[in-house]
């Protein structure tokens, strides 16, 4: 899967935000904000396609969490992300 | 005289009651979502490249200087930048290094513009055309969108800056519906 176009992430101050630039009109209102770690591991995918277990293995290599929490995490985030349109097959 | 207002408004609430009926807030927040504040100058600087590079933008709109055209915590604007601005256009200016407003121009000389909040009784800024970062094209409402160029909005607007050496009472009278 992949990180749809038009989505980048922008921090401003300490919030990891999403702006979507695709279309002409930007909707600060609602935005959609990712804790660190989700920021990096979004950051780490940003132009590629990858895969929930790639996703798992990133966490693992810079955080100190077990391999199952980080495909749960994972699989659970990226339910999200597809549900806000973030992320596509 | 803290005491005096106190009762003024108690009782212009008391006989408002009925307008205050039909006036409630809501700031259109659903419960999977949370109020969430950025700080100012970082968050108005990434709409001010957005609204540059060619984008519109909706915004909450923070603090009660634009009032009563523009409800804090009620209110969302559309900005949009262009190739110049007038009188009355209500803009998103920086005037100073990260210090941004959204209010209205009352005076431009030239280059150099005067800004006041709708709401303010006191106070101006000033910056110049350079400075303006985009001007607000829609006010949205809970219950509707006003387009900035609506005649009966900037008839309305009109009458607000003429009506300027009463503002204070009537912004002490909006408080009391409100």
């Amino acid at each position: 899967m992949k990180i749809n176009e038009g989505f980048e992430l922008r921090t401003v101050c300490d919030e990891n935000v999403i702006v979507a630039y695709g279309r002409k009109n930007i909707d600060f209102s609602k935005v959609i904000s990712l804790n660190e770690s989700a920021a990096y591991l979004w950051n780490a995918v940003a132009d590629k396609d990858f895969t929930c277990q790639e996703l798992a293995d990133l966490l693992c290599k810079e955080y100190e969490v077990d391999a199952q929490t980080a495909l749960n995490d994972v699989k659970q985030m990226v339910a999200s992300w597809k549900e806000l349109g973030l992320v596509s097959d | 005289m803290n005491a005096l207002k106190t009762i003024v408004r108690s009782l212009l609430r008391l006989l408002l009651t009925p307008f205050r009926f039909f006036n409630k807030h809501r700031n259109g927040i659903a419960p999977s979502e949370v109020r969430h504040e950025l700080p100012n100058d970082a968050f108005l600087g990434l709409v001010s490249e957005k609204l540059a590079e060619g984008h519109t933008a909706v915004i909450w709109v923070k603090g009660y200087s634009m009032r009563p055209f523009i409800e804090f915590g009620r209110d969302k604007v559309k900005l949009s930048s262009a190739t110049s601005y007038h009188v009355g256009d209500a803009v998103l200016a920086e005037i100073a290094k990260g210090h941004y407003v959204l209010h209205r121009i009352i005076k431009i000389e030239g280059d150099r513009i005067t800004l006041q909040g709708d709401g303010n009784v006191r106070g101006v800024e000033h910056c110049t055309m350079a400075d303006v970062r985009g001007m607000v094209t829609e006010y949205i409402r809970p219950n509707r969108i006003l387009l900035a160029d609506d005649e009966g909005l900037k008839r309305n607007i009109r009458l607000w800056r003429r009506l300027y050496p009463i503002r204070r009472y009537l912004l002490f009278i909006y408080k009391a519906v409100i």
